[in-house]
């Protein structure tokens, strides 16, 4: 089973899919050349005081991600 | 003379590979968006004089921010003999999608394979004949700190740069059917303007012209008939629609 959370919601250590990225125009495009795209796997790897910024591990890689960015990301988590 | 021009994203050590190649000693920072102004240098191999220039560090080639649309001008309109595209070995994933989009290009293209030291210190294995035979351009593992894979290098700049752009065997990203179909039927169209045959290749001008690109389309405008230009609007606006 897995649920859909919002990528901000996400504590270190606890990852999921891609399943809907919510921004369009400039930021979509701009989200999905760093390899964000629906069905990519990432993790959170930390988080800074007030959740923001959240390091992301995708693709072998480490992303910054702005809070207002985090938070229009939704992934599916598998419910443990 | 031989033009050839060095990309690749941000922080993957082209100004060093720059450096390494003209002999230049610049103080290389390690902030991102170090190369923000065109530099040029010189140097002789193999007999034969290479200029070459540092292209802006980036991601993508879009017509949204000022480096890639430089970095894509110079590609596009300035035509170099050789772009090196200089990708980190250890992050090749994210590196390999400016790749394909300089492939699309139709960029005579070197690939330049840097962080070597860093992918076998990290016990990656990256078969280097392989991802040359499906990229359809040479790879050249190189390691720019301590200089070693930079001869390779430039004789595969010099070498290459005697066979321009082998079409055809290159590798090209499909879209599938649907898209394909648009883009074949707008890649017609341009193929009968030897206007804009003869300054950008015909593949990656129509996948421009779906996307909306403004510059392109500004830049191409002139050079189509109002029949033309109806044609390709036509052909996206019914593109649009079917695939909604």
């Amino acid at each position: 089973m897995s649920i859909l959370k919002r990528l901000d919601e996400l504590v270190p250590g606890q990852g999921g899919r891609i399943a809907s990225i919510s921004p369009c125009g400039n930021l979509r495009r701009r989200l999905m050349e760093m390899g964000l795209v629906i069905g990519s796997e990432l993790m959170v790897i930390r988080v800074a005081p007030a959740g923001d910024p959240v390091e992301v591990l995708l693709r072998g890689y480490s992303l910054a991600l702005r809070k207002n960015e985090a938070k229009q990301l939704i992934l599916e988590v598998d419910a443990a | 003379m031989i033009r050839a021009a060095l990309i690749g994203n941000p922080n993957v050590g082209k100004t060093e590979i720059f450096n390494r190649l003209t002999g230049l000693s610049q103080n290389v920072g390690n902030f991102p968006g170090v190369t923000v102004e065109k530099k040029a240098g010189r140097l002789v191999h193999r007999e034969q004089e290479i200029e070459v220039v540092d292209l802006p560090g980036t991601y993508s080639l879009t017509a949204h921010a000022v480096d890639e649309l430089v970095a894509r001008d110079y590609i596009v309109l300035e035509r170099p003999d050789v772009i090196v595209d200089i990708v980190d070995g250890t992050n090749l994933e994210r590196n390999l999608y400016l790749t394909m989009l300089l492939l699309e290009m139709d960029a005579n293209l070197v690939v330049d394979l840097n962080r070597w030291d860093m992918v076998a210190a990290r016990g990656t294995k990256i078969d280097v004949e392989k991802l040359s035979e499906l990229l359809g351009c040479p790879v050249v593992p190189t390691v720019a700190i301590t200089g070693k894979g930079l001869e390779d290098l430039k004789n595969s700049i010099v070498d290459i740069a005697g066979k321009k752009a082998a079409r055809g065997r290159r590798a090209a990203q499909n879209y599938g059917n649907d898209l394909e179909q648009l883009i074949s039927k707008v890649e017609e169209i341009i193929k009968e303007i030897p206007e804009l045959t003869s300054k950008y290749p015909e593949r990656w001008l129509a996948i421009k012209m779906l996307e909306g690109d403004e510059s392109v389309m500004e830049q191409a405008r002139a050079s189509l008939s109002s029949s033309q230009l109806a044609k390709i609007l036509c052909i996206i606006e019914a593109g649009e629609a079917a695939i909604k």
